[in-house]
């Protein structure tokens, strides 16, 4: 046998981990979880195996972003190796649970241990800022979910400045852009919020959302954040971290922003209302006027009455002192020089009588 | 805060004051008719504003997969 060309074992190792390395460059492979263990507490092994199959992986624990068990089902981004002694191992770049039982596991124990930490603690809520003219979003502008926020956003108000940070929100690489785009954000502070955009899809879409590094930078954002994640049904760490969770892209928009339609019906309202308030004063007035004038005129009349039982009384007592009326009651009227030997003129009720007077005496009063 | 935006938001305001005039003790009957016809102009005004208002929607360069 004539050899091609002879190795140092060294050289062969060299150049089988190059030849693996080009050949499967950013493999991703699946399989579950057995013998993981974490030594000297920052070296993770465990071995990542099929029904048929089993081969040991190997990474660093600072990569670990979700919690990781045996049984799990995964999926790594490795790097396959062979190592001085000549073991073939795979050297993992990225790690994500699949599948729902994993993903829940995983989510229930994450959830424990930042809740357990106070990352989702109520008082670290901020409220949306007000006015709002500047918001930030981390979203992928060919996802749905985000032409619904921006349909639904331009809709309802106008005026506002959007940046959009354009990221993937699913896979192995979504967290790391999304956490590098919340940084670019939060760097520059141009933006009064950030809203994180993604719509709907299967648990393995949005696991990335549970995943441990983006959670803390939502978390540790000095600008507030809001979450439009999935369908209302589904609940990320994510939204746990988040100042203010909306149930789904579009309800991110709307909570962001006032309805112009509302606003303009509220104008139109409020120009009713004072017409209303108006015409009621209006009449209140009239009502009020009607009143005064009827008031003066009561005593206008009154008045006249008054006048009128007055003239009535005083045409009594006139009539009362009408010489006429005392000659009625029989009674005569003696007229001329009261001397003996005059004539006297007596007026009664009937007649005129001319006497002569023949004697005049004393009458003393009774 | 664009301009724009920024008016809207003044003649918002503005119309809410003109507003609490007319429940106020400042009202007079005799100015009340000129405002109501200030006020409604105003919200014809915010209504065409509203209409016209766009929002402005930049895609960051920054590339964030490196």
């Amino acid at each position: 046998m004539e050899p091609t060309q002879v190795y140092s074992v060294s050289d062969f190792q060299a150049v089988c981990n190059q030849i693996m390395e080009t050949a499967f460059s950013g493999v991703v492979i699946e399989g579950e979880i057995a013998s993981f263990k974490v030594n000297q507490g920052k070296f993770v092994f465990f071995d990542l195996k099929d029904e048929q199959s089993s081969v040991g992986c190997f990474m660093m624990k600072f990569a670990l972003r979700f919690p990781l068990e045996d049984g799990m089902k995964v999926r790594v981004r490795v790097v396959p190796k062979l190592t001085n002694w000549g073991k073939f191992s795979l050297t993992v770049q990225a790690i994500m649970p699949v599948g729902e039982g994993s993903l829940k596991k995983s989510f229930e124990l994450l959830k424990k241990k930042l809740t357990d930490e106070g990352l989702f603690a109520l008082e670290r809520k901020r409220p949306l800022p007000t006015p709002l003219t500047k918001i930030g979003i981390i979203s992928s502008t060919q996802a749905a979910g985000y032409a619904d926020f921006c349909k639904i956003l331009n809709e309802r108000w106008g005026g506002l400045e959007v940046q959009v940070a354009h990221c993937q929100v699913q896979g192995m690489v979504a967290a790391d852009q999304m956490i590098r785009a919340l940084k670019y954000f939060n760097e520059r502070s141009e933006v009064q919020v950030i809203a994180v955009i993604r719509g709907g899809g299967s648990a393995d879409d949005l696991a990335v959302f549970n995943d441990e590094a983006l959670v803390r930078a939502i978390a540790a954002s000095k600008i507030p954040v809001i979450t439009g994640i999935g369908h209302e049904v589904d609940e990320s760490l994510c939204d746990l971290a988040a100042d203010v969770v909306a149930s789904t892209p579009s309800n991110a928009a709307q909570m962001l922003t006032r309805d112009r339609n509302e606003v303009i019906a509220s104008c139109r309202s409020e120009v009713k209302r004072i017409n209303n308030l108006l015409n009621t004063k209006i009449d209140e007035l009239l009502i009020q006027n009607r009143g005064e004038i009827g008031r003066v005129a009561q005593q206008i009349t009154a008045k006249i009455t008054n006048i009128e039982q007055e003239i009535q009384a005083q045409v009594k007592i006139l009539a009362q002192l009408n010489p006429e009326n005392v000659l009625a009651r029989g009674y005569a009227l003696v007229t001329g020089d009261l001397d003996i030997g005059n004539v006297v003129k007596i007026t009664t009720n009937k007649a005129e009588i001319d006497a002569k007077i023949e004697k005049i005496s004393e009458r003393s009063a009774k | 805060m664009t301009k724009t935006n920024e008016n809207i938001s003044e003649k918002i305001e503005k119309l809410k004051g003109g507003v609490d005039w007319f429940y106020s003790d400042d009202f007079r009957l005799d100015e009340a008719s000129a405002k109501y016809k200030e006020l409604t102009s105003l919200a014809k005004e915010i209504e065409g504003d509203l209409k016209e208002l766009k929002n402005e929607i930049k895609v960051i360069e920054e590339d964030f997969s490196k």
